[in-house]
């Protein structure tokens, strides 16, 4: 050891193969994951052919961690923070546009604290790309380990979790508050807590972001953004108190006092806030990476990302002892009466007679509400609305036994927690079309799987969001069609 | 509401599984994941739709929600516009709106229609409605009627109807007739959409672009448009030409004359290499020019032979003549490297060795590499054996990155990979050590042996039908082998076990798809998950929650399925069931009209959130004490 200087890491490598990453490969569209991507015309040397046999290829700088000046500078005030014994425990939050490096902020923070600190919380609010989850779901999770791999390989058990259903929460914001303090009240301030947040900041995303700093007053707000400052304005602490939110209103002068004083006060009162200005301190990071900010210009299509979290989540359901991949299909489920579990679809209105139609080879969150399920009949039990629960795992609803009453699932929800859950909630997450498609050895067609459908005509596709965003920075000019 | 529906809507319907004709691979149709079961269901909606008959178009309405929730945000756009329509009319029909308020509920349905659908052909600049609407046989009129339910005064009931009957006639000819139908006949144009539709989910096989830029995608897919353009001239000249000698063996000659024609198709060519090279070679390999289609073959006379021993790894003679000069004229020394490399990437890609294209893949390998073996060799153009019309494929030496071409061989396993690795290391310089030449020729044939009668004369015939023996079944067999001893089985049990597996596995040899690592074992059969299970049902124990107890092959039965169930999704249809409000849940209705009664509340409201659905449940629980 005495022969390395302070400057030198010893990296150990090891040869991924795990039940997970296995299970990922037998994917056809996933089989070539983990080769590196083409080789540009590169010159040679012998110690990059030694590197390369083992996977490990030279990329040019710009592909590299670029650590900017600011971004040094936040994270190096807050390894301070948190290792500081006298401030009380920082609560982080992260914010800033999409494709700004908030997660790979994130991960670098985690790590160094990881230096100093046996564990760091981490709250997922990022709906769309959960760090340790699959999507749709906010998360309060322990990392006592370094973050490495991206999302798929560290899909993990958080320490509550409730599932949101969906990958964007402009549908329903109130839900998805109501689902942030519900997971927030969780954490128990005994280690410092890093927040991730959703890259929605214009429009209602930005109000939404106010809420959210107002609901969960952190003590350092970090701001990713470009230079220009185009695309939020700075959140200082005072702005943050003045500005309303989507939800909730900034610090105006009340105009009129009146009745149910005493109901809005004990609101406030068990609100456990306070009039005044919160102070956080806010820490400004430029990323100074290439093409930093520039939306649509990730390197994976946030959609592919989600597809492989979810199949990283499935490589769970893998035996570990068994060299080969078993396909999903050929698992023996579990089964549980439709009366033992409530169910209900979060993202839209099926008209119930269909619902087991809807249910049937779907992803559904598989959650534990604190009522009872009562049922008077047989039959299955659907909620009205919407719970805010735990939710503790996934699975695939494998089929549906119309005879018996039963569901049959596919989950990695070991049976200790798997007999909590009473209550199925069907988002609108899907299945990742590789899983459904790549299913060997069948005979027959595959339930909804078709090669006959042509999306080449009029009106086969979905509804295109971006180009919804788009029409809507020109309102004012186009439209008088 | 079962079974299919009249055939009056099955018009050019294909057999349920289409099998894709030989040598069409590339063009066989994306298996997509949809919201229906299959064609019946699709059908029987469609129907019910538009039939008339508000029950049953209720039930249709019904079955569209499931969809809905199964799509997600992908829903096609059509289907839910129709839905949208035929709501207002079932509305309409039940009486129990007066007209204004259908007019709001037309209104809403037909502008969404109209803005959504020509929302989708939008390009970058914005283009007129009124044209899109033209472009794509939406009457003007409708368009109108959209303006004015936006911008001016609220339309006539009976002008709303009038629309919404016109779009959903609209909506049926171009949408729901189609879909489903004959669109392997349209395939060239698909796709495009097509595979922008599905870069953006992970389900198919364009994980190699899956360059989420919308734009680049878009220019990438127009350069290879234009290079199939200028491909499909020159094969239209090289046609021409052979017309006026009325044979084909007879223009041979004639097709390596230079004119003033191919002289520009081939200028045109390399101008747009310049571009991009690695398109250029995509195109080249794309059905119908190098990997011809079976209607070009005849046209050229050649008789196509799906044993591949009558190959002898050459490409027919007259398809060599017709496209030598092409190549002749583009093999420059990078994109000789490029388009070998792109060949062996095809076919890894292409597993069934019957198919046109895995012969011709091979087949072009090994002439290139015959042709740089010659011409490096320095017998330049010299009237070898073969006779004067056959032109040398390459003019000048070409060095090419022979390591990189031996990585991408050995990457496309097939039963030619000893032959082409050979080729490959004969012409290689620097040459490997005549060891490692051997080892690899050795461990290349070894390897693919399976497959390869032919190359490997010398082992007997059984061998060959063993599936490929990998190191992973021998750790496999190892903890097999502890598994059964820690059980202290017998070994009888345990040759039973391994003989059961090889059984499934050369089963799945057959499948096309194949990833060789998979060897699906009988779902949980194995010694150690009998364990694992056990474990789990102990852990159960008296909760809802069982492992399926059925003796059942679940690896014989789809996600979706269940053994015994039919594809009739009418089979999965409620009548029963009860609903459950919760207790300590926010209402969220009843709190949003309270809300908005109590705009004075909302103003007193200070720095915090001001209601959320649980307070305010505590708040109203409060109250009632009082």
């Amino acid at each position: 050891m005495a022969r390395f200087s302070s400057d030198c890491a010893v990296v150990l490598l090891e040869h991924l193969d795990t039940p997970v990453t296995r299970f990922l490969l037998s994917h056809p569209p996933l089989s070539r994951l983990f080769e590196p991507q083409k080789k540009e015309e590169s010159s040679f040397t012998p110690e990059d052919a030694v590197l390369a046999s083992v996977g490990i290829v030279k990329c040019s700088p710009d592909r590299g961690l670029l650590v900017s000046e600011s971004m040094y500078l936040a994270l190096e005030e807050l390894i301070q923070a948190c290792c500081a014994e006298d401030e009380g425990i920082p609560v982080v939050l992260v914010c800033g546009p999409k494709n700004t490096g908030k997660s790979t902020f994130n991960r670098y923070l985690i790590n160094l604290l990881l230096n100093r600190l046996p564990a760091v919380e981490y709250m997922e609010c990022d709906i769309g790309q959960p760090e340790f989850t699959p999507p749709g779901c906010v998360s309060l999770s322990s990392v006592t380990e370094p973050v490495l791999g991206p999302p798929f390989t560290h899909q993990q058990t958080p320490r509550k979790m409730v599932y949101y259903g969906q990958t964007s929460c402009e549908q329903d914001t109130e839900r998805y508050l109501d689902v942030m303090k519900y997971v927030f009240s969780c954490y128990k301030k005994e280690v410092p807590l890093i927040i991730n947040t959703m890259g929605w900041v214009k429009g209602e995303g930005l109000l939404l972001l106010i809420d959210i700093i107002r609901l969960l007053s952190p003590s350092h707000v970090v701001q990713m953004d470009v230079c220009d400052w185009k695309a939020m304005a700075p959140l200082t602490p005072e702005h943050v108190h003045l500005q309303a939110g989507l939800h909730t209103k900034g610090k105006q002068q009340p105009k009129c006092k009146q009745l149910d004083v005493g109901a809005a006060e004990s609101w406030k009162c068990s609100e456990g806030e306070d009039a005044s200005v919160q102070q956080y301190k806010l820490l400004y990071v430029h990323p100074e990476f290439p093409r930093a900010g520039v939306a649509g210009e990730a390197r994976v299509h946030s959609g592919i990302l989600r597809d492989m979290s979810i199949v990283g989540y499935l490589g769970h359901l893998q035996y570990p002892d068994i060299g080969a991949v078993l396909p999903l299909h050929s698992l023996v489920p579990y089964q549980v009466p439709f009366s033992a579990v409530a169910l209900r679809v979060i993202h839209t209105d099926v008209a119930p007679t269909n619902i087991m139609y809807a249910v049937n080879a779907s992803w559904v969150g598989l959650c534990c509400i604190p009522d009872e399920v009562r049922c008077q009949t047989d039959g299955p039990v659907l909620l009205t609305q919407t719970p805010v629960c735990d939710c503790l795992g996934f699975g695939i609803v494998r089929g549906v036994d119309m005879e018996k009453k039963l569901y049959h699932i596919l989950t990695p929800v070991p049976p200790e927690n798997l007999r909590l859950v009473n209550c199925l909630l069907l988002g609108n997450i899907a299945i990742p079309n590789c899983v459904l498609v790549g299913q060997q050895g069948i005979e027959g067609e595959i339930p909804y799987v078709t090669s006959d459908y042509n999306y080449s005509i009029l009106g086969a596709g979905k509804l295109r969001k971006k180009k919804h965003f788009k029409r809507k920075d020109f309102t004012f000019e186009c439209d008088y069609t | 509401m079962s079974g299919r529906a009249g055939p009056g809507w099955r018009r050019g319907r294909l057999g349920s599984a289409p099998a894709p004709a030989p040598g069409r691979r590339r063009l066989k149709p994306l298996r997509t994941v949809v919201a229906w079961r299959g064609r019946a269901e699709w059908d029987q909606v469609m129907v019910g739709l538009y039939c008339g008959d508000s029950r049953l178009q209720q039930d249709a309405l019904d079955r569209v929600s499931a969809w809905k929730s199964r799509y997600g945000q992908k829903m096609p756009l059509a289907v839910d516009c129709t839905a949208e329509l035929i709501r207002c009319k079932v509305l309409d029909s039940s009486g129990r709106l007066k007209s204004h308020e259908l007019i709001l509920s037309y209104g809403l349905a037909l502008v969404r229609f109209v803005n959504l659908i020509t929302e989708r052909k939008q390009k970058m600049a914005s283009i007129p409605l009124r044209q899109l609407a033209r472009e794509v046989d939406i009457p003007i009129w409708v368009v109108d009627l959209r303006h004015e339910l936006t911008h001016g005064k609220l339309p006539r009931l009976a002008l709303c109807r009038k629309g919404c009957d016109v779009v959903l006639d609209w909506l049926r000819k171009t949408y729901w007739s189609r879909q489903l139908g004959n669109n392997l006949c349209e395939e060239s144009e698909d796709e495009d959409e097509e595979e922008e539709e599905a870069n953006t989910e992970l389900g198919n096989d364009a994980w190699e672009i899956q360059t989420p830029q919308h734009e680049a995608c878009q220019k990438h897919k127009e350069f290879h448009e234009k290079v199939r353009d200028i491909l499909i001239s020159y094969k239209n000249e090289q046609f021409r030409v052979m017309q006026t000698m009325q044979s084909a063996s007879k223009s041979r000659e004639l097709w390596s004359d230079s004119s003033s024609e191919m002289d520009w198709i081939l200028a045109q060519i390399k101008d747009l290499m310049q571009e991009n090279r690695e398109s250029v070679a995509e195109a080249l390999l794309s059905d119908g020019f190098l990997i011809p289609k079976m209607d070009c073959l005849k046209l050229l006379n050649i008789k196509y032979e799906a044993n591949k021993e009558v190959w002898q790894f050459k490409i027919p003679q007259t398809f060599y003549c017709f496209w030598q000069p092409l190549l002749t004229g583009l093999l420059s020394r990078s994109f000789t490297q490029i388009l070998i490399e792109k060949m062996f990437m095809e076919l890894k890609e292409c597993s069934d060795s019957s198919e046109l294209r895995h012969q011709f893949l091979i087949s072009w390998i090994s002439e290139l590499l015959t042709g740089i073996a010659k011409v490096n060799a320095g017998k330049k153009r010299q009237h070898c054996n073969k006779q004067v019309s056959v032109k040398e494929l390459f003019l000048h030496k070409v060095p090419l990155q022979w390591i990189r071409l031996t990585d991408s061989c050995l990457e496309a396993p097939c039963w030619a990979t000893p032959h082409l690795l050979q080729l490959i290391l004969t012409v290689m310089r620097p040459r490997l050590s005549r060891t490692s030449r051997k080892n690899l020729l050795y461990l290349a044939s070894i390897y693919t042996e399976g497959g390869a009668p032919l190359s490997s004369p010398g082992l007997s015939s059984d061998s060959s039908e063993h599936p490929i023996y990998t190191i992973e079944s021998l750790q496999w067999r190892v903890r097999q082998e502890n598994q059964v001893k820690n059980q202290g089985q017998t070994v009888e049990k345990e040759d039973d076990v391994l003989e059961r597996d090889d059984g499934v596995e050369e089963a799945e040899e057959e499948e096309e798809e194949m990833v060789t690592e998979t060897n699906p074992l009988e779902g949980l059969a194995h010694p150690g998950n009998m364990a694992a299970v056990a474990e789990r049902r102990a852990a159960l124990q008296g909760s809802a929650w069982q492992i399926t107890a059925d003796e059942v092959q679940w690896k014989d039965f789809p996600l979706g399925k269940l053994p015994g169930q039919t594809d009739d999704p009418d089979g999965l249809m409620l009548d029963n069931y009860s609903m459950m409000s919760l207790l300590d849940q926010p209402v969220r209705d009843e709190w949003k009209t309270l809300h908005t009664n109590s705009a004075e509340l909302k103003i007193h409201g200070t720095g915090g959130l001001l209601w959320t659905q649980n307070d305010f449940h505590k708040i109203k629980s409060g109250l009632q004490l009082f």
